[in-house]
């Protein structure tokens, strides 16, 4: 799928989503449209290209530039093609020697007031200012630049990605209406008027707006005025490859824009279904990681974590890992070792690395790092509904009227979906937020939310139940859809159950922090919307009672008959691109592919016969449970595929003990990371440009992830994982990822119909894709849940443990932020460090002032496991009482307070809830000097190995 | 295992206990406490908790200790 370099095409108009069909002709060529297709589109869909500047399919037409004028049959004047809508019978004609005449003098006017650089210009061939100068036979320019024109204006270069140069603008406005339509964000405006008019940041420099670096101006801008950096130093590209983003859940499609095997820009796809043209400052310009220095692509090994790396090859290296867990198993028992694969690898990779612990290890002690983010809505969908995943497609949220967000932060964290989202409010959705950080959804340009509910931390599941309460005393539910699609005896138990008095609003407020009557509005607002839907995050995940807040969120959506169509349903937010894809690839220790589990005696025969081995049918170790064992000292030969579990996973003084109990720890991953620095082999992983494969994101979307350079190490992920078990003994011999996916298919009834044939011709499918679905499934459970009838389980609200008390009097929870992403071990390697260069306490004025703390200061963070340092930020997102935090830098250690409580269920870790006491510090605590100190020998290391080679 | 380990199976056990409703109904938060323990835990795991049962089982919650009464 390499294709030479062209702009993506441009219908110069959004589609129309009428069913009303119109016919008109078009330069003699007749042809039938949606009603509401602008003369423009029209053309351009029998391919006639009318000249254009200020239109483009992204955005709503605005007529500013007129030089896209037709003439049309029966009508006086010129009309702008792009503002005039088409008619039955019109007829139109594009080239005429009037229109040719008008055309040029318009762009004559533009060009006297552009520098004639074109030929060392940055986007010299790949502008449309260019282009249309071209089409409309532009020669001379009279009036000369010796009138008053821009050419001096002076650069603003703020922005690390892109750089605005308003001396070649035109004010078409594009780049306005895209930070406004597009991404949302109103950080441009055109100041002044007339010839005086100028594009401006809010009267400041790029980097010190509101801007967010989506790039949606940049993609928009007609002319070099905004053009990214990576272009103007290396110029524009020659092929391009179609591949998906490898950062977070949305799962954008990207075309790769290379030279050689130089990627010089990432632009978002346009007919990506997920993204639709869309990206963030992550997924469009944060790609330098991939070739940065710090690259390990060498395979090491050594015999223990004291000594320096050896530099060995591949064959060496996974002999090395498969003798000692060998070893292992031999001394200590088959189920001594085990593995932990990666959310950010493909679907295909995934597979692999499971089917070598069920098949190679001979156990089923394969966890995944969704462990600790969405096992809760695996559980939690599966029991409810029946399948463990998102009901929707993104494209679904534009016909929601009422929107929950519940413990998401979508700008932040999924900020292509925000952007949709945004979009929806603008338009008149209305909105609940239940979050105890007012997120920026609460309070946006031109977006308020209805209703704002400050869940005090872990309180999540009573503030759920408080909304059912409301909903079923005031009849306010859908008795028809219950008795229809429900299970009746568990709706009549859990009736009874959520009627009690206990669980009213007025009962739990003192529990939940919400205000009984704001929490009865709410639950009135979501129960009588047309189209009510729910979308949640790790805020909901990463508690005690993870699961019974999912299961609490799917009840919600079923009690009101919110499921089964548009606009509608219950839709995890996932944290990285592919925890949906690890999860349906059998990640999980007690179940096969398709979320099946062990016991099932069919399933594990199927898997028996087509590898050949005879599997375990009792559930493995998860994750926690693998660092309790290897404290233990029974669990020691540990493979970790693409995760940091010493940075991302909770108590890290105890992971970090786990770890170094180890006999052999096996690492694969592109740079060394903190888990690394306690292996005792490395393995050179692959970044998402050096290799084919899928990701799932969050609507059960798979994407093609494409190779568009070769593998640094030699290796894509996948051959790493064969070589490793071939080393081991365990048969596997796939020549391309292609292979993977037709046994994946060939053995999960989801997805039997996918094959990377049908991805190629689709684009994209979203399973269930099978005979009863041939090219996938947009919305689930439509006419009957996938699980029969949907299950309204019992959702007591259970206070979590982990509670403020004198000693720790404060909550502190953890998010993540735009710029950066998860661990941080990609994006602090690019200049997305420019918005994020450290983690901070997000602390209320009033705690603060109590101790001292000011803005800037450094405040020690205490729990009742460990202790750590951040600088302070005084701020108003938070709440009296709780604190705030990201986990973006190692040395932040924010995971060294985080305490290993978790989910009943699922044991996904409390991550937003830990009591702690904050104080006025110094100096960096103990376990940030150890740190530095580990830190720094283990470079070291690295170095030596590199010097010894 | 080691005294650290079965503290923490005591507490994963209790607190699934709770989370089935074993203040509403103790006969059943057993039965499915049992079944997510069978469908969840790996083996050693849940013959640790049972020997841990069967020798006293201090500090389990009620519904863990009708689990393993009934066994
Ligand atoms: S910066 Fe580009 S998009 Fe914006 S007004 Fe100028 S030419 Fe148009
Ligand atoms: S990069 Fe995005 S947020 Fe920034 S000005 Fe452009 S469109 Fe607006
Ligand atoms: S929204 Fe997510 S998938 Fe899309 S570009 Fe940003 S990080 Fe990548
Ligand atoms: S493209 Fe139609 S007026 Fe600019």
């Amino acid at each position: 799928m390499l294709h030479y370099y062209e702009p993506q095409k441009d219908f110069g108009t959004p589609a129309a989503q009428s069913a009303e069909q119109v016919s008109l002709t078009v330069d003699g060529v007749t042809l039938e449209v949606p009603a509401g297709t602008s003369v423009m589109r029209a053309a351009a869909l029998v391919g006639v290209k009318v000249p254009k500047l200020c239109a483009t399919d992204a955005l709503q037409p605005f007529g500013s530039c007129r030089v896209c004028l037709v003439e049309i049959a029966g009508r006086r004047g010129f009309p702008a093609s792009c503002t005039t809508p088409v008619e039955e019978g019109m007829q139109v004609q594009t080239q005429t020697p009037a229109l040719a005449k008008l055309r040029r003098g318009v762009m004559e006017l533009y060009i006297s007031d552009h520098p004639l650089d074109c030929l060392t210009c940055a986007t010299n061939g790949d502008c449309e200012l260019q282009d249309t100068a071209g089409e409309v036979g532009l020669r001379n320019v009279r009036y000369g630049f010796d009138g008053a024109n821009h050419l001096a204006a002076s650069k603003d270069s703020s922005n690390p990605y892109f750089t605005f140069d308003p001396a070649k603008c035109i004010v078409c406005s594009r780049c306005v209406r895209a930070c406004e339509e597009t991404q949302g964000t109103f950080a441009l405006t055109i100041e002044g008027r007339g010839f005086d008019s100028v594009v401006s940041a809010g009267g400041v420099d790029f980097i010190d707006s509101e801007c967010v670096s989506c790039g949606a101006c940049v993609d928009a801008c007609p002319t070099a005025t905004l053009t990214e950096n990576s272009i103007i130093e290396q110029g524009i590209p020659e092929h391009t490859v179609t591949t998906t983003c490898a950062y977070c859940g949305v799962g954008c499609g990207f075309r790769a824009e290379l030279r050689g095997n130089t990627v010089v820009r990432m632009t978002p796809w346009k007919d990506g279904k997920a993204n639709e043209g869309h990206a963030c400052v992550k997924g469009r310009f944060a790609f330098g990681y991939a070739t940065h220095p710090d690259r390990v692509t060498t395979p090491m090994i050594r015999d223990s974590t004291d000594q320096p790396w050896r530099q060995v090859d591949w064959d060496e290296a996974v002999s090395f890992a498969a003798a000692r867990f060998r070893q292992i198993q031999e001394q200590h028992g088959r189920n001594s070792i085990g593995a932990i694969s990666s959310s950010r690898c493909t679907n295909e990779e995934v597979y692999l690395v499971q089917k070598l612990v069920r098949a190679g290890f001979g156990n089923n002690n394969i966890d995944t790092c969704a462990r600790v983010c969405h096992s809760p809505t695996g559980y939690g969908l599966k029991t409810t509904l029946g399948e463990s995943a998102g009901t929707q497609t993104f494209a679904s949220v534009e016909q929601a009227d009422v929107i929950i967000v519940m413990g998401a932060n979508p700008t932040e964290a999924h900020p292509v979906f925000g952007s949709r989202l945004k979009k929806r409010l603008r338009q008149g959705a209305r909105l609940i937020v239940i979050d105890p950080r007012k997120i920026e959804l609460v309070d946006a340009p031109h977006i308020q939310a209805d209703y704002h509910l400050p869940v005090n931390p872990g309180a999540n599941v009573a503030v759920l139940n408080a909304m059912a309460h409301v909903i079923v005393s005031e009849n306010l539910h859908d008795e028809a859809f219950i008795a229809q699609r429900c299970e009746a005896s568990a709706f009549e138990d859990w009736r009874a159950f959520i009627s009690d008095v206990s669980n009213s609003p007025e009962a739990l407020a003192a529990a939940s922090g919400v205000d009984a009557a704001e929490l009865r509005a709410a639950a009135r607002l979501y129960a009588t919307a047309a189209t009510g839907a729910i979308y949640y995050g790790l805020g909901v995940t990463e508690h005690s009672q993870g699961s019974t807040a999912v299961m609490a969120i799917a009840n919600l959506a079923m009690l009101t008959g919110n499921l089964g169509r548009e606009g509608v349903g219950v839709n995890p937010l996932r944290g990285q691109n592919n925890v949906q894809g690890a999860c349906d690839m059998g990640s999980f220790p007690h179940e096969l592919p398709g979320y099946r589990h062990l016991s099932d005696v069919t399933t594990r025969a199927d898997f028996e016969q087509a590898w050949q081995v005879e599997l375990d049918p009792e559930p493995g170790l998860r994750i926690p449970n693998m660092f309790d064992a290897a404290v233990d000292g029974d669990f020691r030969g540990l493979y970790i595929q693409g995760e940091d579990v010493a940075q991302s996973d909770p108590n890290t003084q105890h992971v970090e003990a786990a770890l170094a109990a180890l006999d052999c720890l096996v690492v694969q991953d592109i740079f060394l990371n903190e888990t690394a620095k306690f292996a005792h082999v490395f393995l050179p992983g692959a970044s998402f440009l050096e290799k084919d494969g899928t990701f799932t994101n969050a609507e059960r979307r798979i994407s093609r992830v494409r190779k568009v350079m070769p593998p640094m190490s030699g290796k894509a992920d996948w051959e790493a994982t064969q070589a490793f078990a071939q080393a081991l003994g365990c048969s596997m011999d796939y020549a391309h990822p292609s292979q993977i996916m037709d046994e994946i298919a060939s053995l999960t009834p989801t997805f039997s119909g996918v094959s990377y044939a049908l991805l190629d011709e689709q684009g994209s499918v979203q399973w269930p894709c099978n005979d009863s679905a041939a090219t996938g499934t947009s919305t689930m459970h439509v006419d009957s849940f996938v699980r029969g009838e949907g299950y309204f389980a019992l959702t007591e609200y259970v206070p979590t443990e982990e509670r403020a008390n004198r000693r720790f009097p404060l909550l502190l929870t953890t998010g993540r932020i735009l710029s950066q992403y998860n661990v941080g071990a990609q994006t602090r390697r690019t200049d997305n460090s420019t918005w994020h260069a450290e983690d901070v306490l997000e602390i209320h004025a009033h705690d603060a002032q109590e101790r001292g703390l000011k803005d800037g200061d450094w405040a020690g963070i205490q729990s009742r496991v460990g202790s750590t340092v951040l600088r302070t930020r005084i701020s108003d997102r938070v709440k009296p009482g709780v604190v705030y935090t990201t986990f973006h830098h190692p040395v932040s250690g924010a995971n060294v307070v985080t305490t290993d409580n978790s989910d009943w269920a699922t044991n996904c870790p409390e991550y937003k809830v830990t009591a702690v006491q904050a104080s006025k510090v110094t100096e960096p605590s103990a376990w940030q000097s150890r740190q530095r100190e580990f830190d720094h020998r283990q470079r070291q290391f690295l170095q030596q190995a590199t010097v010894n080679d | 295992m080691s005294a650290q380990q079965t503290e923490r199976l005591v507490r994963m056990a209790n607190q699934i206990a709770l989370n089935f409703g074993e203040e509403r109904d103790l006969t059943l938060a057993a039965r499915r406490t049992g079944e997510h323990l069978q469908k969840f835990w790996t083996p050693a795991m849940r013959e640790q908790l049972a020997d841990y049962a069967a020798a006293g089982g201090e500090g389990l919650s009620p519904a863990v200790r009708e689990l393993y009464s009934r066994s």
